[in-house]
């Protein structure tokens, strides 16, 4: 990560506005992948595929979000609460997140042993999944909460508002077995703004708000980069000779 | 630019021509008070009664359908549910708590604490 000496720190407004443009340009809703989705360009295999790769990098989402929470401290109260309640809500408030990725998957044709084989998953998706156990295990918890929350949680309802209507207009699903993206929607607005107000309250030197932003723009190459190597790995060898 | 007004906390957010922005996503960010607990259309904690601009609002989404049932006929919504794209008014009572599910299936006990009873304590303990 690059270290801005010449940093000041910067008010509230000022940084939200900053971390917003770490992720411009960036927004993996316009990555390949995403594209072909949003165009009805892709066929249910595609769709099953993204399942086995996506299950391994959401399906941790507790445990990252866990080891941020070991590392955060005490006085830091309404953070940890933030961190609690959303492991919570991935894994027990309701329906477990990843029983609705299973669901879809399934309709994509796949089968639950391999949506869970970790063998399944294209290099670049481990690495996704790598990066975030290593930012979760080992930055600043204001940091990692920038990364995982800020960098990719936030972004999830930009994108499924893109995919999710064609996934039924286009492709044929039933709103059951779609529920997957139009819970994330709407919880991840919520969640992506907790994560904002987080970082905006405890980013507090010109340090710190610096290295959030750096790992803002990390996490939204890494996540832009899964989505198109989804693509190139999956979609672009069906269009050649086609 | 239109307007969200929050009646219950005197509250007024603008936001740009063109947006639809997530009602309570924009409660949290400037303060508006609105209750909330899961975000995610399940507690029902976030229930807000739309006073003025129902047309401007994102139609129900499945989650608030199963969630508020007749309540929704009454002019109720989910706040983390729904998206803004117009000029609106919505009111709630600040000491609300989550809905419970016979708030909106008639045939189950009217709280919590006669469901708890009903399942572990026999006839002779309540009695």
């Amino acid at each position: 990560m690059s270290k801005d000496t010449s940093a000041k720190l910067l008010n509230k407004d000022e940084f939200r506005a900053a971390l917003e443009d770490a992720i411009k340009g960036r927004e993996a809703k316009n990555a390949s992948f995403s594209m072909a989705w949003a165009n009805g360009d892709l066929k249910r295999e595609h769709f099953a595929r993204w399942a086995e790769n996506h299950y391994h990098y959401v399906g941790p989402f507790a445990d990252y979000l866990g080891y941020i929470y070991a590392n955060t401290p005490d006085h830091a109260t309404d953070a940890k609460d933030f961190l609690l309640q959303n492991m919570y809500e991935e894994e027990l408030s309701d329906v477990r997140h990843t029983d609705l990725l299973m669901r879809f998957a399934e309709a994509c044709g796949t089968t639950q042993e391999r949506v869970m084989d970790p063998k399944n998953m294209n290099a670049v998706t481990r690495g996704l999944q790598g990066w975030c156990y290593a930012v979760a295990m080992r930055e600043h918890f204001t940091v990692a909460t920038a990364a995982l929350v800020v960098g990719l949680e936030s972004q999830v309802p930009s994108i499924y508002r893109k995919q999710l209507p064609p996934l039924i207009e286009k492709y044929g699903f039933t709103e059951e077995e779609v529920e997957f993206f139009d819970l994330h929607i709407t919880s991840d607005e919520v969640h992506g703004e907790r994560g904002y107000q987080i970082v905006l309250d405890y980013a507090d030197t010109p340090e710190l708000q610096q290295r959030c932003l750096d790992i803002v723009r990390a996490g939204a190459e890494m996540r832009f980069s899964y989505t198109k190597a989804l693509y190139d790995n999956y979609v672009a060898p069906d269009l050649v000779g086609a | 630019m239109p307007t969200i007004r929050f009646l219950t906390s005197e509250c007024a957010v603008q936001f740009p021509d063109g947006d639809d922005v997530n009602m309570l996503r924009v409660a949290i960010r400037n303060d508006c008070g609105v209750p909330y607990k899961c975000a995610s259309g399940n507690c029902g904690t976030d229930r807000i009664l739309i006073v003025e601009g129902a047309e401007n609002l994102s139609p129900p989404r499945k989650r608030e359908r199963d969630r508020l049932g007749d309540l929704l006929d009454q002019g109720w919504r989910l706040a983390c549910q729904v998206y803004a794209a117009g000029d609106c008014a919505v009111s709630w009572d600040p000491e609300q708590k989550p809905l419970d599910a016979s708030a909106v299936d008639k045939s189950l006990p009217n709280s919590v604490d006669d469901r708890i009873k009903n399942k572990w304590l026999s006839k002779k303990d309540t009695d």
